[in-house]
Parts: structure tokens; sequence; C-alpha cells
């Protein structure tokens, strides 16, 4: 394991970092808040981690795998620890504990907050904020690939340790190219939308930090009421729209951009995908109008539709209070908390395509059971998986139930209640922020015991690097590769 | 990259950590500082004065009911001194107007203290108003409720102000100690890093050299050292390796 390789990418990667907190200390000149000098400051001392290192570190070519995964973990732990720098500086509600779990809540993409009082918090900050949500929404690290030239095998590597392998099953381009056309698609997804809420009335920044937010399926707003502040039936529609749209493959938007609109059809994932959130919009505008929550059709269907594609992506905006919705809204809820969108895209949670493969395999036992010598293969998007990525896939919903778990009694151990502790860890893990109760769509974090927020950091970091990862670089057999620094 | 400006970049990031730090920390306290004059100076000056006018208000109102009681003399002479300090008090309250809405209300108190004024300057004593307790109640003491009341409230107004003026100091004074705490853990860090740098692109290359230049001279091994910077251990590795060469090639025509 060569240390220095490691030290050259986490510093292109503090780099880009040091880059956004610069760009938020221009909002902050322009509110003249007093976000600029902790901006500042962070900013420059991340310049300077980032630099010094490329002074004396020569490019390299090849990365291993251990490497790669170091740099991987190293990058999204460091670039989480490096958000925290103006939220401690500038002070506030903000304790070490509160800012790492914001900052990581920012970089998974997740949106749970631990203020009680968003628009207290200087423009600047807030900017940053969203940043946060950004550069992680595409993940620091492609990010990193699509500006370094000339990486050789390392793009590779990298870009295989950071995406979810069911999302590389949808690029048959090179690495180098895939990571050019998602920093693309994320880039236009993100350009087009903010010129759509500037059209419906926002400010340019509510606008800019408001997609970032959608585009990542993150969540953080810059209102104490979230989106509801705006009570404008065509933000919603954009809002609405960019998530669903931030919850499909980004390549299938590739190319359904390019005019195969026929591939985004063909994929059972996204099929799947939009069905879902369609019948799960019917269901809780049902259950919520019948249980006279609100006086009209149209206004149970405007705030239904809202919270179930928020949840359904992953993303957590709110325009009610869904805490209070009946049980079966809640139920719903939770299960889009735990299923979230399609892989390959902003969002986290446990992804349709493996709820599509779970579902595949489990109508193939049904038949084996008729015909037990048949031979029959898992399809998904026209094409056989293969039998070790279905295994993989349920290990993988496993793992994750059983991580929500765990989380879900350590945090009850702490005293906090069981409704609240268990959509809590849904929410942290499946990335999408708000769960029910104190901490549900109109509330917050901010009364979670501090070791509580460590627990939902951890999960938020698992869900988001696919808890493979971080469980690969925590084996006891790399510790051995760790101690030939 | 020439090895002194890379190894004075390092110093140059260690330093500039640190200066920052302190700029921001001098910075912050010099507020802090101002904040602590405001509290003293601003907020409680008018505080004072405001207990002044009470305390001003509590003696003219004990100079009425002497007057009440038929004790011409004593009532005026305490009616007057108590007119004296209330002016004094007014007078430093309104020379010191630091508050958003506290000229109004100084005003609001000169209007309520001239109707209370006018109500006793007017003679008391061997009138119908002498042993008058009705009236002290039903008007003259009303009056004065008004004014005192109203001289509290900017006692209060201006406690008010020192006490966020104070939340302020207190979370700069947090403020202050992060950029240091954060300057020193950065600085520790980066001296590790340096320190591996440093050790692995000088330290390293030149034992590297030293080694295998002794192994050329004592052994005849070949020399052969790989550097992968671009600076003066580069150039001096190379000259070593043409010099090594030229010296080989001699001593087989010898």
């Amino acid at each position: 394991m060569r240390l220095h390789i490691l030290l050259r990418f986490v510093g292109i990667i503090l780099l880009l970092n040091s880059v956004g907190m610069f760009l938020s200390s221009f909002v902050s000149v322009y509110y003249s808040d007093a976000a600029l000098v902790p901006l500042l400051y962070s900013a420059f001392i991340l310049a300077l981690f980032g630099v010094f290192p490329l002074i004396y570190v020569p490019p390299v070519e090849k990365i291993t795998n251990n490497e790669g995964l170091l740099i991987v973990i190293a990058g999204w732990l460091l670039s989480c620890l490096a958000g925290t720098l103006p939220y401690i500086l500038w002070g506030g509600e903000f304790s070490f504990t509160n800012a790492w779990f914001e900052s990581v809540s920012g970089f998974t993409t997740t949106g749970s907050s631990i203020l009680t009082n968003v628009e207290a918090v200087p423009k600047g900050l807030l900017f940053w904020r969203a940043m946060t949500h950004w550069l992680g929404g595409m993940g620091i690290i492609l990010f990193a690939l699509s500006i370094m030239p000339f990486l050789g095998t390392g793009t590779r590597v990298l870009y295989h340790t950071e995406m979810s392998p069911l999302a590389r099953e949808n690029f048959q381009e090179r690495a180098k190219r895939t990571v050019q056309i998602l920093v693309s698609v994320y880039v236009g997804l993100t350009i087009l939308e903010t010129i759509s809420l500037i059209f419906c009335g926002l400010s340019f920044i509510d606008a800019i930090t408001h997609s970032f937010a959608t585009i990542a399926t993150g969540g953080f707003s810059t209102k104490n009421t979230s989106i509801a502040y705006f009570n404008n039936p065509a933000v919603e529609i954009v809002i609405m729209t960019f998530m669903v749209l931030s919850g499909i493959n980004f390549a299938l938007l590739f190319l359904a951009s390019l005019g195969k609109l026929e591939k985004l059809w063909h994929s059972s994932a996204a099929r799947y995908y939009l069905g879902a959130l369609a019948i799960g919009i019917i269901i809780v505008t049902i259950n919520i109008y019948s249980a006279n929550y609100y006086q009209s059709w149209l206004s149970a269907l405007r705030y239904g539709a809202f919270q179930v594609l928020s949840v359904g992506t992953s993303t957590g905006f709110a325009t009610a209070d869904s805490s209070v919705w009946p049980s079966l809204s809640h139920m719903l809820i939770i299960f889009f908390s735990l299923q979230c969108a399609c892989a390959g895209s902003t969002s986290g949670g446990i992804k349709t395509d493996r709820i599509v493969i779970l579902w595949k395999t489990f109508v193939r036992e049904i038949k084996l059971l008729q015909h037990p010598q048949a031979i029959i293969p898992i399809i998904l998007g026209k094409q056989p998986i293969e039998e070790e990525a279905v295994v993989k896939g349920i290990l993988y919903i496993t793992l994750y139930l059983i991580i929500t778990f765990v989380a879900t009694v350590l945090l009850v151990s702490m005293g906090m209640h069981v409704v609240e502790a268990f959509s809590g860890t849904v929410a942290t893990m499946g990335n999408v922020g708000p769960g029910l109760g104190r901490i549900g769509s109109m509330g917050n974090y901010a009364h979670v015991p501090a070791a509580g927020k460590w627990i939902l950091s951890a999960t938020m970091l698992l869900g988001r690097l696919e808890i493979y990862a971080l469980i690969r670089f925590f084996m006891p057999n790399n510790w051995k590769m760790y101690s030939s620094f | 990259m020439k090895l002194r400006l890379k190894i004075l970049s390092g110093f140059f990031i260690i330093v500039s950590m640190l200066f920052l730090a302190g700029i921001w920390s001098i910075n912050e306290l010099s507020s802090i500082s101002g904040s602590v004059d405001r509290i003293l100076e601003d907020n409680y000056k008018s505080i004072n004065a405001s207990n002044t006018m009470v305390e001003a208000l509590e003696r003219e109102d004990s100079g009425i009911l002497l007057l009440l009681l038929g004790h011409w003399k004593l009532g005026r002479r305490i009616l007057t001194s108590g007119d004296s300090l209330f002016y004094a008090g007014f007078n430093i309250a309104y020379n010191n107007i630091t508050i958003l809405g506290e000229k109004e209300h100084l005003d609001s108190i000169k209007t309520a203290y001239t109707n209370y004024k006018n109500m006793w300057e007017t003679p008391i004593v061997d009138t119908e108003r002498e042993g008058n307790l009705t009236w002290y109640s039903d008007k003259l003491h009303i009056s004065f409720n008004k004014a005192k009341t109203l001289v509290n409230q900017l006692t209060s107004l201006n406690n008010t102000n020192m006490y966020q003026t104070a939340m302020v100091v207190k979370s700069r004074a947090n403020r202050i100690i992060m950029p240091g705490i954060i300057a020193m853990m950065a600085s520790i860090l980066f001296t590790l890093v340096f320190n591996f740098l440093i050790n692995r692109y000088m330290v390293a290359p030149i034992v590297n050299i030293t080694r295998s230049a002794q192994g050329f001279i004592e052994n005849d091994t070949p020399y052969d050292v790989e550097i992968e910077s671009r600076d003066e251990i580069n150039d001096l590795n190379k000259a070593i390796m043409t010099l090594c060469s030229r010296a080989y090639k001699r001593r087989l025509s010898s």
C-alpha cells in the first residue's frame, strides 16, 4: 500500500471541497453574512492540504484494488470531516457531533438535519450545506475522476470501487466515458431545474440550493418548513418532476436524452420504480382524503404525491407534516424509505433493481416447486443476470435489514421512541432524511442523543457506500495493508 | 519544483495556517472587547440613569405626601431636589441612546413626567388639595405610576439588550477557541504529512544514492538508483550516474 498515492488522491478530493467552499463564500459576500470567514478559512486549510501532496507526489497511472478502496473510503470520510469545518467555525447549533451529523447527512444526500432554525443560518453556510449534497450526490470520487486527466487504469479501479455494482451493469461504455456521461447528465439536470425554479418565482439562491438538493436526492432546504414555505404548486410540480428524474438510472436518462426513450421502458427496474410510485401516490391520496386530512381530492393528491415522490426518490423535501397522517400512509412511507429508487441514480436505499431481483427470484422459486428440473434465468433489462449477482442482491437486502434492526435496537436502548428509532434508521440508511414523529418531515434530529447521532451518521455512510465497501475497509485482513504505511 | 521551494512551501503552509488563525482570533477578541465596552458603557450607563430617575420619582412622591400633610417647606425642598435628580438621570439616558426605539421611549418618559410635574408644581398647601387623599390616589398617583412604569421599562429594555450582547460575547468566545484548535490540529496533521513526504522524496532518495554510490566504490556493484521526483536530487542522481559510468569505463580502459 502506497501512502503517497493515497495522499495525492485525497488531496485532489479535498481541493474539490475547497472549491465548493470558495464558491459558497461568494454567496456570503453577496449577503454580507457571518459565514464568510469560516468558509474562507476552511477553504484555505483544505486547499493547502490538497495542494501540498500534488507538489511532492508525481502523477501515477496504476493503482491496485485495495488502494482504490482505501482512496474511496478515505475520500468520503475526509470529505465529511472537511465539511464540518465551516459549521464548527461558525458556531450556532453546531457542536462537533452536530456538525459531523450535518456534514455526513449532506455528503450522503440524506438531508436529515439537527438545525431547529434553518433560516437563522447564514446564506453562505446554507449554500455550502446544499453544495455538500451536490458533491456527494454524484459521488465525490466520480467528480474527482471527471476532472482528473490521464489517470490510466486508476480511473477504472476507482470507478469500480465507487459505483454501485448494479449501476455498472447499465453502462456499456469505458469507465472514463461513463463518468463523463454521469457528470454531464447530473450538471444538465441541475441547470434545467435551477432555470425552471427561477421561472416559478424563486430567488437564484433558493433555486440553485433546492436544485442541488433535488438532483442529488438530498433534501436540505433553506427554509424551516422546507418546500411548504413557498406554497407554490408550480414549484412543487418542478421539484416533483426532477425528483422522479433523479431517481432514474442516469445511463437510461442519457439514452433517453439521445432520443432512445424505449430504453427507459425496457428497463424492468425503471418500469417498476415508476409504477410503484404511481400506486403509492394513489393509495396515500385515498388514505389521507378518506381520513379527512384534506378537504378536497386535489389537495390530498397535491400533498400525497409530493410526500410519496419525496420519500420514494430518497429526497426528503416536505410540503406537509406526514407524521400526523394515518398509519397506512406511514407504512407506505417506511416501505418507500427502504426501497428508494433505481441503481445508477443519486438515490439511496435498497434500490428498485434489487427489489425486482428479489421478486423475480421469488417467482422463480415458485415455478421451481412445480418444475424442479427447469432452468429459469433471472432476466433484468432483457438480459439474464448471473446467479452470483442474484445471491449478492438478496444478501445485500438481508444485510441491509439486519443493520437497520441493530441500529434501531441501539437507538431504543438510548431512550428513543421505537417508532422514531426505526423510522430514523430506515430514513438515514436509505439516505431519505425525515422519519416519523419528532424526526418527521417538519421535524429535525436535534433531540437525538449524541451517541445516536453517531450511529445514524454511520448508517448514512453504510447506506451511501452500499455496505460492502465500508465492511471491506474494516476487514481484519486489510489491517496488514494499513500497517504497511 | 526546486527542493528549496518544496521545503519552503511546507513551512509556509504551517505558518499561514497558524497566522490566519491568530489574525482571526485577534479580530474576534477585539470584537469581544467592543461588545464588553457596549455592555459597560451603553447599557449599564442607561440602567444606572433609569435607577436615578426611579429614585427621583420616589423622592418626589414623598415630597408630595409631605405637602398634603401641610409641610410646605420640607415638601418643596424634596420636590426640587427630586426634580433636578430626575433630569440629571434623564439627560444621561438621553445622551446615551444605543438601542432601536430607545429615543421614542425616552420621549414618552419625558411627556409622562411633565404631566406628573404639572400636577404638583401648582400650590397644594393651603388649597383644597391639602389633605385631599382622593385627589392623590385618583390623579397624582396614577400619573406617578405611569412615569415610573415607563422608566422601569427603559431599565428592562437595556437589561434585555445587555443580555443579548452578553450572549453574543459568549458565542464569540466559543468561536475564538475553534480557529485555534483547528489550526493546531491541522498543523499537527500537516507536520506528519510533511514529515512523511520529506522522508519519502528527500531523505530516502539521498540514503539510496549514498548506499548505491558506496556499493559502487567498495564492491563495484553497478550504480542504479531511480528517483521519482524532478528536482535537484534527480539531477544529483543523474550526475552521480554519469560519474560512475565514466569511472567504470575508465577503469575498464585502464
